[in-house]
Parts: C-alpha cells; sequence; structure tokens
C-alpha cells in the first residue's frame, strides 16, 4: 500500500521556510521559560498557585500529550527554547548563517552514547522524584534552569544538539510517540538526492545549518529523530524537503528493530500505571513511598519502580515473543520463518505499545487536566501569588471540569488505544508471520490494568 | 544583513530579560508576611511595626497551609490566611506598646506557638499602665501544685435538679463572685455541707446545688462565646469532649520534646498530656482562678500555651466557667 | 489501517453485533441490587497527605455521613462527581451528609490546601460497585473477542 501523502501547497512550504516566524516563536517559549523559572523561584511554594507548577505540568504537559505530539509529532521540538542558546554559540548567529565556522569543541558524541539509553536513565530517574517535581516550583525552576544549562553546555563542548537527541528526558518520548503523527517530514524524489554532490541537508550552506539533528534528511524513513527545526527545507538546492501529511502512525507499518526504543515505551508503559496507581490512587503507603525520598521505602518503592518498567515489563515482552515463536505451527512453518527461529522479536513486538503508551498517558492527563485545569486559569492572574489579578481570574477557586466525562473519555481512549494498539501488532506478527495472540493478550492486560486504577 | 541579525539578537535578548526581570521586581516590592508552620519558622517576619493611630496594611500569604491572623485582645474579626493566596487586613493601636498577633487556624501541635508582636510606637511616651496581678497571685495558688478534689459526686451533679432545688429553698443560696472565683466546688460543696441550713439534702442534692450555682454564673451569650472559643483553640489538644483526647494528645508529648520544651516543671511524672476535664477527682479540686490563672500562664514547658496575650480576661473568665460544663449537666441558666 | 474485505453482508452483520454489544455494555444500567438503605457514618481521619480509612464503601441509596476529623491541619473532604466536600478544623469535627445514589467508584479528595503534596491526597468511596470500570472492562473484552475472532481483519500488506 501507497503512503498516501500530499505536499503543503507551495505558499505553505515557503512560510515554513522563513526563519522569522520559528526564532519569534523559540523566543516567545524562552521569554517563556525565563518568566517560569523566576515564578517558580521567587514565587509561592504552592504548586496549585504557582504559574511554574500549574502551566508546566498541568497545561502544558496535557497540552503536549494529547494534542501536540498526536498532531504535530515533534513539532514542540522546533519551537522548543532549551537549545537556542546552545545554537547561537555554536553558530554565531541567531539567524541566517554570518559565515562564520561553527563554535565550540563541536566533538562527536561518544558512539556508546548515540542511542536512546541516556534518555531512558534521565526519565527513569526522574520518574522517582515525580511526586516532588511535580508539586514544587522551586524544584520545577531549577530542573528547567539545569535543562537549559545543560544543553548550552553540552553545545559547547559535542556538535549539533547533544542534548535534545541525546539526553532531553521529554525528547525521548516526544520523539517516540511522534511515529503516530499524521505529519512527517521527508525527501520528495530519492533520485535528487542520488545526484546531489553537496548534500547540503547535512552539511549546511549559506542559506541554512545542516541538519543539528545528526540526521541524514534524504534517510528520514520515521520520525523519530527528526525534531523539525526545517533547516533542511532552507537549505536543499533542489528543493527537495517537504512538511507532509500522510496516514496516522504510517511510522508504525515497519516494525521497530531498535531495543533503546523498546525499552523506552516500555518504561513509559510502566511508569503510567505507577504513576496512576501511586498518584491517584488510594494506596497510603505508596504514596508516602513516592514522598520521603531519601527514606527506606522510598528506596524500596524506587527498586520495585525499576524493576518493573526495566526488568518485569520487558521480560514478559521477551516471553511473549518466544512464546509466538513456539507457538508457530509445524516444522516447516519455522523453517520458512527466519522470525520464528532467531532470537525473541523483542523490539517488533514493543511497536503496539507505542499507540498503547501513548493513550495511557493521554488518560491519564485527561485526569489530572479536568481536575486540575481551573488552577491553570487562576496562575494566569497571579503566577507568583503575590496577590495580582491580571486578567481577573486570580479568584477562580479549584473546580473539577467536565468530572461526569472523565470516565467515558478514558474509556474511550484507553479501549480505543488498545484497538489501535492490537491492529498494529497484528500488522507486525503478519509480517513475521508468527501468531498474534499472545503479543495482543500482553497488550490486554495492561489495558484493564490501566482502566481499573484509573475508573 | 548583519544590521537584521543584530536587531534579531537584541530583541531576543530584551524580551527575555523582560520576562526575567519583570516578574523579579513586581516580587521585590511586594512586602508580604509569610505564614508557615512554627516547624518551617512560623511568621515571617515575626515583628511589624506601626505607629499609634495610624492604620497599618498587613498583607499576608500562607507557604504551606491554611493559617489565620488576629491580634490579641482585638475585636477585629480574624482574616484567614490562605495558601498561595493574599488577604489582607488593617490594622489601628491608639496607644503605643507591643501587640501580640497569633495564627487562628489549627496548623499543626506547634500552632499555637505561631505568634508575632507589632511594636507601635507613639508621639507621647506610653504611660504604663500597671497591670493588676491576677488573682490567682493574689490569692497565693501555685499553680502547677496538685489540686485533688475533697470530695466528688456520685453522679453527674446536674444543674437543671439544682436549680428546682434552690427555688424550695428557705434561705436562698448565696456565691458571690468574689467567693465563686476563688474556691473549688469541691471547697464550696464541703462548705454547704457544714451549714445547718442545708442539712436536710443529700450528697447528691448538694452538688447539683453547686452545679446551679456555678451554671448561674455565665450567661448564655458569653457561655456560647466561650463555647466557640474553646472549640477554636482548646478542643485540638483537650478534646471536643474535654476529655483530653484531642487529636493532638498523643503527638504533643513528643512534640513538645522535640521542639525544646521540658518536662522540668510538671511533677515527676515526666511529660504532661493535655488536661482531662471530665476527671471530677482534679477538676472539681480546681478553682476558676487556678483555671483561670493556667490559662493567662500557661503551662510552662507542658505544651499548655500562655493566653495572656491573647485573649481579654473576661474572655479567659468566661472559659473558666465553661470548663466546668464537663462536669455538671448544664443547661444555659440566663 | 483497519480495512476489512470480507463481503458486504458479512462485514454488516459483524459490524452491528459489535456496535449493539458496545453500546449494550455502555448504556444499559446495572439491575438494582435491593439492599435496603441504610443510615451509615464514616468516621474519616485526615492528615498529611492521606485519608484514614482511605477506602470507603457503601451500598448505592445509603445515606451517608461522612465525619472528617482532621488530626495536624486544616483539611478538606471532597467527592468527585457528586461535587459534595466538607472542611475541618483540628479539634473541630465536620460532617458531610449526602444520599449516596449514584452508583460506582468515586475519588475522595482533600479539597483545601494542606502542603506540598496536597494534590495527591486521594481516597476511594465505592457506592455499589464500580460501574465504570465494568462497563469498560467489557468493553474492552469486547474489542478483544472482535479482534481474535478475526471480525475486523488489518490490510494485507504493508504499504510501500
Amino acid at each position: 500500500m501507497k503512503t498516501r501523502s500530499m505536499v503543503l501547497r507551495t505558499r505553505g512550504m515557503n512560510l515554513l521556510k522563513k526563519r522569522g516566524w520559528q526564532v519569534a516563536l523559540s523566543t516567545v517559549m524562552l521569554a517563556g521559560l525565563a518568566f517560569t523559572a523566576v515564578a517558580g523561584w521567587v514565587g509561592t511554594p504552592i504548586g496549585s498557585r504557582n504559574f511554574a507548577i500549574a502551566f508546566v505540568w498541568i497545561g502544558w504537559f496535557a497540552a503536549l500529550i494529547i494534542l501536540l505530539i498526536p498532531i504535530f509529532g515533534r513539532g514542540w521540538c522546533s519551537i522548543c527554547p532549551i537549545p537556542m542558546v546552545g545554537d547561537w554559540v555554536q553558530r554565531g548567529a541567531v539567524l541566517e548563517p554570518q559565515g562564520r565556522p561553527p563554535r565550540g569543541l563541536g566533538l562527536r558524541v561518544p558512539s556508546l552514547l548515540r542511542n536512546m539509553w541516556t534518555q531512558n536513565a534521565a526519565f527513569a530517574l526522574l520518574a522517582l522524584f515525580s511526586a516532588s517535581i511535580l508539586t514544587s516550583p522551586r524544584i520545577t525552576a531549577a530542573a528547567l534552569v539545569g535543562m537549559f544549562v545543560l544543553a548550552t553546555g553540552l553545545s559547547l563542548v559535542f556538535e549539533n544538539r547533544a542534548f535534545c537527541r541525546y539526553v532531553c528526558p521529554m525528547g525521548g518520548f516526544i520523539g517516540l510517540y511522534s511515529q503516530v503523527a499524521p505529519i512527517e517530514l521527508r525527501v520528495a524524489a530519492r533520485e535528487k538526492c542520488t545526484a546531489c554532490q553537496t548534500k547540503d541537508c547535512y552539511n549546511g550552506s549559506a542559506s541554512g545549518y545542516g541538519c543539528p539533528w545528526g540526521v541524514f534528511p534524504t534517510s528520514l524513513t520515521r520520525n523519530n529523530y527528526c525534531g523539525l527545526c526545517l533547516e533542511c527545507l532552507r537549505t536543499c538546492p533542489n528543493d527537495n524537503l517537504a512538511i507532509r501529511v500522510r496516514p496516522v502512525a504510517a511510522d508504525l507499518y515497519v516494525p521497530s528493530t531498535r531495543s533503546d526504543e523498546a525499552f523506552k515505551s516500555l518504561i513509559m508503559l510502566g511508569s503510567a500505571m505507577v504513576y496512576a496507581a501511586v498518584l491517584l490512587g488510594p494506596w497510603t503507603a505508596f504514596k508516602f513511598a513516592a514522598f520521603g525520598i531519601g527514606s527506606l521505602a522510598w528506596l524500596v518503592n524506587a527498586a520495585v519502580f525499576l524493576v518493573l518498567v526495566l526488568g518485569l515489563l520487558p521480560g514478559s515482552l521477551w516471553l511473549v515473543g518466544r512464546l509466538s515463536q513456539r507457538l508457530t505451527p509445524s516444522a516447516e512453518g519455522t523453517q520458512a520463518n527466519p522470525s520464528a527461529r532467531g532470537r525473541s522479536p523483542f523490539a517488533a513486538f514493543a511497536t503496539p505499545l507505542v499507540p498503547l503508551g501513548l493513550a495511557f498517558w493521554a488518560a491519564f492527563s485527561l485526569t489530572f487536566f479536568l481536575t486540575n485545569g481551573s488552577y491553570v486559569l487562576s496562575s494566569i492572574s497571579d503566577p507568583l501569588g503575590l496577590g495580582w489579578n491580571l486578567i481577573g481570574t486570580a479568584g477562580v477557586g479549584w473546580q473539577p471540569i467536565l468530572a461526569g466525562a472523565i470516565a467515558p473519555l478514558q474509556t474511550a481512549v484507553l479501549v480505543g488505544g488498545f484497538i489501535w494498539a492490537a491492529g498494529v501488532a497484528r500488522r507486525v506478527t503478519e509480517r513475521l508471520q508468527l501468531p498474534s495472540l499472545p503479543l495482543i493478550g500482553f497488550l490486554f492486560l495492561p489495558t484493564v490494568v490501566m482502566l481499573w486504577l484509573l475508573l | 544583513m548583519r544590521l537584521r541579525e543584530h536587531a534579531a539578537r537584541l530583541a531576543i535578548l530584551i524580551v527575555v530579560a523582560a520576562a526575567a526581570l519583570i516578574p523579579l521586581a513586581a516580587w521585590l516590592r511586594t512586602p508580604l508576611v509569610h505564614a508557615r508552620m512554627a516547624e518551617s519558622g512560623g511568621w515571617g517576619p515575626d515583628v511589624l511595626h506601626a505607629r499609634a493611630g495610624v492604620p497599618l496594611l498587613v498583607r499576608l500569604t500562607s507557604d504551606d497551609v491554611v493559617h489565620g491572623f488576629a491580634v490579641g485582645q482585638s475585636d477585629a474579626p480574624p482574616v484567614d490566611v490562605l495558601p498561595g493566596k493574599v488577604s489582607q487586613t488593617w490594622v489601628e493601636f491608639d496607644q503605643p506598646g507591643t501587640y501580640t498577633f497569633y495564627c487562628t487556624r489549627w496548623c499543626g501541635p506547634n500552632h499555637w506557638r505561631m505568634r508575632g508582636v507589632i511594636e507601635v510606637e507613639g508621639s507621647e511616651t506610653a504611660h504604663a499602665v500597671p497591670a493588676s496581678p491576677p488573682l490567682f497571685q493574689v490569692l497565693g495558688i501555685d499553680l502547677d501544685l496538685p489540686h485533688p478534689a475533697a470530695a466528688t459526686p456520685s453522679a453527674h451533679p446536674d444543674a437543671q435538679r439544682g436549680r428546682a432545688l434552690a427555688g424550695r429553698l428557705e434561705k436562698p443560696i448565696d456565691l458571690n463572685l468574689d467567693e465563686y472565683r476563688a474556691q473549688s466546688p469541691a471547697a464550696v460543696w464541703q462548705k454547704w455541707r457544714t451549714d445547718r441550713g442545708l442539712a436536710g439534702l443529700s450528697d447528691q442534692d448538694l452538688w447539683d446545688l453547686v452545679a446551679y450555682t456555678y451554671a448561674s454564673q455565665i450567661n448564655t451569650a458569653d457561655r456560647s462565646e466561650a463555647a466557640q472559643l474553646y472549640a477554636a483553640n482548646c478542643a485540638a489538644c483537650h478534646g471536643q469532649r474535654g476529655d483530653g483526647q484531642g487529636v493532638f494528645a498523643d503527638a504533643l508529648t513528643q512534640n513538645n520534646l522535640d521542639m525544646g520544651g521540658t518536662s522540668d516543671m510538671s511533677p515527676a511524672t515526666g511529660p504532661v498530656r493535655p488536661v482531662d476535664f471530665t476527671d471530677p477527682a482534679s477538676m472539681l479540686g480546681a478553682s476558676p482562678a487556678l483555671l483561670h490563672g493556667k490559662i493567662l500562664r500557661g503551662g510552662m514547658g507542658t505544651g499548655m500555651p500562655m493566653w495572656g496575650a491573647i485573649l481579654t480576661d473576661p474572655q479567659i473568665w468566661n472559659l473558666a466557667a465553661f470548663l466546668y460544663t464537663f462536669q455538671f449537666d448544664e443547661e444555659p441558666v440566663s | 489501517m483497519i480495512t476489512d474485505r470480507r463481503p458486504r453482508f458479512a462485514r454488516l452483520v459483524s459490524w452491528g453485533l459489535i456496535t449493539s454489544a458496545a453500546a449494550a455494555l455502555a448504556l444499559i444500567p446495572l439491575p438494582t441490587v435491593h439492599t435496603a438503605p441504610r443510615h451509615v457514618t464514616l468516621r474519616v481521619e485526615a492528615a498529611q497527605f492521606a485519608f484514614a480509612p482511605s477506602e470507603l464503601s457503601v451500598n448505592a441509596g445509603d445515606t451517608v455521613t461522612l465525619e472528617l476529623v482532621s488530626t495536624d491541619v486544616v483539611h478538606g473532604l471532597y467527592v468527585d462527581q457528586y461535587d459534595l466536600g466538607v472542611e475541618a478544623d483540628p479539634g473541630q469535627t465536620s460532617r458531610l451528609t449526602f444520599v449516596a445514589d449514584k452508583p460506582g467508584s468515586f475519588r475522595i479528595r482533600c479539597n483545601v490546601a494542606c502542603g506540598q503534596y496536597h494534590p495527591f491526597m486521594i481516597g476511594r468511596l465505592t457506592v455499589g460497585t464500580p460501574i465504570a470500570f465494568w462497563r469498560a472492562a467489557g468493553l474492552a473484552l469486547l474489542a478483544l473477542a472482535a479482534i481474535l475472532l478475526g471480525a475486523v481483519r488489518p490490510a494485507r500488506e504493508a504499504p510501500a
């Protein structure tokens, strides 16, 4: 089946090629980051009344999971302010190239680290402190500033956006889930690339910079590692790159082959369930273990969490793969099918966890946003808790929105996510000529668990 | 080209700097009194300055839980200090001096330690009004000695029965204010037991008379206010039923030691739990003057706060009278 | 992504069956269990940052009185979807009385800012049976059955 895609109209493409709007939006985001950091640091320590918590963890995060990623894929990364200053220093410019050589040491990231494992570790570690990060304005401010400083520092040492590509804990799941988005940035005609001598998309030119994500745009087949910075649109002398609309989750038609991505999806799946159980559940012992950072109970909680997401879930998926191989009927089937022999099809079987994990996180975020979204309103009027009332909403008390709709919405998202994931599972197993029942069963069980935890 | 680049850089710097500096400046220019639980430092600042006759605007916010703000011995209603929100109140003092402000919503076992002072300066030198010594000092009562009741009733005395009994007496019972304040109920009972005019009454009848007499020392409105004061200030430790089983009763002992309190002043038994007002053996041996003194002065390291700067004298007397309701079944006798 | 290549009639019948089963699961009210409604009083202690007990359960139709006893700071008790709440200072028990006419499982949460982890001070009140979960589980099971029984079939070839 050919991927149906549609090149955006020329006028739209020309707009995307201009830098001005992107720099302007990123600047607004950078100003937002500065404001959030100040608000978080000196403003009221009460999370629900501080812009930093209300906006970052209720507003922005929910928007990211429910809207931005499913629709725009890595669109947030195109205007994210974290790498701005690092880029500025590396490039010696904020707009088009000024003809300067790149600054900084420009080292290549060591090959051992050129994968998602650092991001996986970063996310898993942060998850252990999530109860405090999500509720303390100061910790949120420190985290934002910390990421900003780290990104800038890494840009002085390494080439390109080393932080974004290999370290950013957000980028890990944004990239993974961007595979479901209906837009993609791809080459239009491969033949032109073969003929191209300069490879400006990768090396840069007078019109723009080489891909800061270390991706070779010609060979882009998935959204994961393209941060939609749009430089290659500007540099390609043949105007061969374009943003295209395509069927949802087209990237998942080809099963994944990377175990770091597989682990990422398992970490995301597991943490969604753990967050739902600990933060939204009634079990006091779990909560106190999560709150008491440094205590023995917290260490046990940390160990259990890590064993679950790095051991139990991956182990189960591996076994499911093995089981499918065992269940492949008849010796000749095994002979004829390489997938039925070799190693457990672990990475491929993790592919359906992409839509399932996204559904889990969307359902979880729905609760948070609908229950606590009123805090966003009041924090716009009084971001630091100093008694302001900028747009008159400072007095808006806590009030859940659409409370009666939460359960039906979550049911729709989770059951819908399961159906979608099962569809992907079917496709993957048919491609590998393995039975689909074990994998579909593996998707079904966490779905029911998540339903039980949330409803 | 280069001009555009420089303009862009400048624009970015200005926008980002503004986004950071404007809220910072606003924060620096907004003086607030921060309320925090005593364990986290209490009021910040805890000393305010005012001038006599000049109203002072106090703007408050809480950094952790629900608190409240009020000035001791003042009629002004307390104002809630809510987490992350700003509330404000005006305070004004006619006379210079040092006034106490305090937290009015329970915020942990150390809620009562959340106090601060307002130093009020005046143009003329303050005329120190010599405070008359509290009654317990005048009477020479040692507040820290145990006060067992010499006699206790066999059942809960009933003020309504006592009222009926009093109506039938030939010679009306009389207990003037000074006598009431200076004597414990057990002492009053013993005095009446030796009164030949009352010899015909049983022991329990006499207790009912005592109950009625004590109930009539306070009117309905004052009793109601005292009940509210008790609920808001005392029940958390002493219990809603006066039995010493308030929500903080267990924590208080350890907490008192944690906060650097001592057990020196209390008898050899060690740290003291909140008093059980339902225990007749000690409660009926306490005179109103003793109760008034305990409330006024506090418990000297036991965790019982000193209320002298917070409650007015009439309020403390009313509270003392109210405490006897845990002993006597009292209906309001106006 | 999922296309169906069976004859039109078979498709109609299976989709029809699935849709009606789904509608039934989602909408049909459960048969009411006739337990005599009682007056229930439940004492709930609130401390930073949990309710004790944190899981409560009553029968549908009961008149429930929740007694909130705060044991350290001012807390609140709010019942999701019933949209009812009450707050209590330590030393002053508060009561919330209501008729549990909506069956299901509802979160109870503190609705007075009571410290850092206040947003996670959550418990659970179950009235009768947790209907929403059973419906959802039923729908998930229906989806599983439909998928496994081949009621829907994905495309045979992957796209180029």
